[in-house]
């Protein structure tokens, strides 16, 4: 490995080299060379009032170098990724030590894109298939394999792929076959007073059934489809899309995978709206349906460490081929984040804590207005306001756990346009405002409910509601200082109880930046029912403090503080992380 | 060994400056084929790509801004801003209600699969990207509320 990845860099290294002097002389040029690095590193300590031990390695950090070498209509890339000595704490434990964690060819014209190699991929909405990276989840489900795009006209595109998944610095089993097609019809047919587009796709996986499986009753290739229509004509547009998945045996964490529960899956998308100058609304629905989709039909476990439970890769959203991100607002306030609803993609029949859940229905509304500069509402520089509403739910079903003889027979039968018990809501609005030349500020109030019972599977019911108000000044001095002042509570009736957080933030120019804050969680009491108990029982400051450095493409910010142990999340998916206290050191930059 | 071996790759790649934007299609909000090089091409023009996603409150207030100002950058620079959202499928609806709700005047285009930010090797948004005669002029990690004033120095400066 050492001596692969030292010949590689001296060999790019010498092409940048020749690159460089051919452009000294008079032949122009035609090699680029680019890329990026990217460090992430954390120094773990004690914290004696929340008796955290620092892990075995205290020092730990996850580093991306991409490289990138462009001549005319080819590009060779790799990304090098390093974790010293370990990768963060409870990032997917198949990312570790240093290797190549991608390579590919690429050749691009204007109707032919070629790669073989890895590849990131999404079909429509990404309901059937996203390969995709996202280095603060530690996700990274590029494939490897071949892909082929070709445009023969403006308005069509075709897509052909066949791959492996990656997980870590491997690959799955699982063979992954993919097709796609997006038409722009008005534009084909040359109409212009309306837009209509439409899109069809196939996925299938195929994998061998183990011989120890009699008489399976289901395939070795599990195949996908999916089709989209959208219309729009002045400021109105709808779109839908409907995907559907073949039967295959179900996988539970308590009875792993089940040769004889096996289901087919699906999903309905809508999503329409109207929006003109100054005003936005939109609304999307969805419906799913045993939705997983794995690259291989069972997770990989990972045994336990210690103190540690063990873990899959589903835990790690790896090996997943599919992206059922929640349809959420995400928000800026830090209170609003820390009850963050995960979308219910999964089939889970539970006789211990009865728990039964196929997929999810609901929604999401927005609406976006702008009060205009100069009326009442608006004042001298206008008023912004934004409102989102969510509401999730189970699908209704007839569950079952048991057959006639008592024995853990699970099974359920759906209805289409039914709604069970409520998973989750967020009700919120936003007003933002320039109030004078160098002041602007903004109002949220968020209003959210958060049925831990049902989104994570406990015996108990456990439902935290929650008031959240949370106000932020920007206040801009003498040219380019600013300060931004943010303060919120948060009231909540269960769990940890009442949060009050204050953020100070003081830049002194485009380059230099510092910030401290606090999230003092004080409502804690001793017989409270805590969703996770193990950690931080008593009533706890969070304090961090940080400086950040720009210049050009590159960014440097070193930071202390205390982590809160729960979810992290990030585009509507989520990890684990465990309650720590350290410090942090961050790098990124281009080149 | 390997660690000094990266180093001075890192180093070496630094040095090859004068990047240029890749030959990318992206989609605006009328779902029209946009190209990020050629689309943007009128000499000694400065154009300013601006990467944001929705659900970045820096981006959106970086945005809201430059949005009060742009009128009169306009008159002063022969000057354009993009606006490339790299939202991708859960929040990529939210765009166009979004930016006319707030009244944004900028180019908006979608990067839905991150193609442009990836080949730019961008780690987070905001990140700006200035771009005058094909040549990446000028880039900016993050956003510092207030520095507009003097990031337009820095355009005028190019």
């Amino acid at each position: 490995m050492n001596k692969k990845l030292v010949l590689s860099i001296i060999l790019l290294s010498a092409i940048n080299v020749f690159a460089q002097q051919e452009n000294d002389t008079i032949v122009k040029t035609k090699f680029k060379f680019n890329g990026g690095l990217e460090s992430n590193a954390q120094w773990y300590l004690n914290d004696k009032e929340r008796e955290i031990q620092h892990p075995e390695d205290p020092f730990r950090s996850n580093n991306y170098l991409n490289l990138r070498l462009n001549y005319g209509k080819f590009t060779v890339g790799t990304q090098i990724e390093s974790y010293y000595k370990q990768a963060l704490l409870n990032y997917n434990p198949a990312f570790k030590d240093t290797d190549f964690s991608l390579y590919y060819a690429n050749y691009k014209s204007k109707t032919l894109d070629i790669t073989a190699g890895h590849f990131y991929e999404q079909f429509g909405s990404g309901l059937l298939l996203r390969a995709w990276e996202d280095r603060a989840l530690g996700i990274n489900t590029a494939l490897r394999g071949g892909k082929v795009n070709f445009k023969p006209v403006e308005s069509v595109s075709i897509t052909a792929l066949y791959g492996r998944q990656k997980s870590g610095f491997h690959v799955t089993d699982g063979d992954v076959f993919g097709l796609n097609t997006d038409l722009d019809i008005a534009n084909l047919i040359k109409v212009d007073n309306f837009g209509l587009t439409s899109g069809f796709s196939y996925v299938m996986r195929s994998q061998d059934i183990p011989e120890t499986v009699t008489d399976p009753k289901f395939n070795k290739k599990t195949g996908a489809y999916s089709g989209r229509l959208g219309f729009s004509k002045g400021g109105f547009y709808i779109s839908s899309e409907y995907n559907f998945k073949e039967k295959e045996p179900i996988y539970q964490p308590a009875t792993g995978l089940d040769y004889n529960f096996i289901k087919d899956g699906n999903a309905l998308l809508v999503n329409f709206g109207y929006s003109e100058r100054g005003l936005g609304i939109d609304a999307t629905l969805r419906r799913m349906e045993n939705m997983s989709f794995l690259s291989e039909r069972v997770p990989f476990v990972y045994p336990a460490q210690g103190t540690q439970l063990p873990t899959n890769s589903l835990d790690f959203n790896d090996r997943v081929l599919n992206f059922t991100p929640a349809l959420t607002k995400q928000h800026h306030s830090n209170l609003a984040n820390i009850y963050v609803y995960q979308a219910q993609s999964r089939v889970s029949l539970d006789p211990t804590t009865n728990i039964a859940k196929a997929g999810e229905i609901g929604g999401q509304f927005d609406v976006f207005y702008n009060f205009k500069k100069g009326s009442t509402l608006g004042g001298e520089y206008g008023t912004k306001v934004a409102l989102n509403v969510s509401s999730w739910f189970n699908l209704d079903a007839d569950y079952q756990f048991f057959d006639a003889n008592n024995a853990y027979k699970p099974d359920y039968d759906t209805n289409f346009f039914g709604t069970s018990q409520k998973y989750f809501s967020d009700y919120n609005l936003e007003i933002s405002k320039k109030i004078s030349k160098n002041f602007r500020g903004s109002f949220m109030y968020i209003n959210q409910y958060y049925n831990n019972q049902f989104i994570q599977g406990q015996s108990q019911e456990n439902v935290i509601k929650t008031n959240i108000v949370f106000a932020e000044g920007i206040y801009t001095f003498s040219g380019s200082r600013s300060i931004t002042v943010g303060a919120e509570h948060m009231w909540a009736d269960n769990d940890r109880k009442n949060w009050a957080s204050l953020l100070v933030e003081y830049n002194h120019n485009m380059n230099w930046s510092i910030f401290a804050m606090d999230m003092y969680n004080y409502g804690f009491d001793k017989n409270s029912q805590l969703i996770d108990d193990e950690y931080d029982t008593f009533k706890i400051h969070f304090y961090n403090a940080g400086i950040t450095y720009r210049k050009n493409s590159s960014r440097f910010s070193l930071g202390y503080g205390r982590q809160r142990g729960g979810l992290v999340c990030a585009g509507g998916v989520c990890r684990f992380v465990p309650a720590s206290t350290g410090i942090s050191f961050t790098i990124s930059t281009s080149f | 060994m390997k660690k000094i071996a990266l180093l001075l790759l890192f180093v070496c790649g630094a040095a090859t400056a004068q990047k240029e934007l890749p030959n990318v299609n992206l989609k605006s909000l009328e779902n029209k084929s946009v190209n990020i090089k050629s689309d943007f091409s009128e000499k000694d023009k400065v154009y300013v790509y601006v990467f944001w996603a929705t659900w970045c409150a820096p981006c959106i207030q970086e945005l809201d801004a430059m949005n009060d100002l742009y009128t009169d950058w306009k008159e002063e620079l022969d000057m354009e801003i993009i606006a490339v959202s790299i939202d991708d499928a859960r929040t990529g609806k939210r765009v166009k209600p979004l930016v006319n709700g707030r009244s944004w005047d900028y180019t908006v285009v979608l990067d839905t699969n991150q193609d442009l930010k990836r080949s730019l090797s961008i780690a987070n948004p905001p990140y700006t990207v200035v771009v005058k005669n094909g040549k990446i002029v000028f880039e900016q990690a993050g956003h510092a509320p207030g520095s507009e004033t003097q990031f337009f120095e820095k355009l005028k400066s190019l």
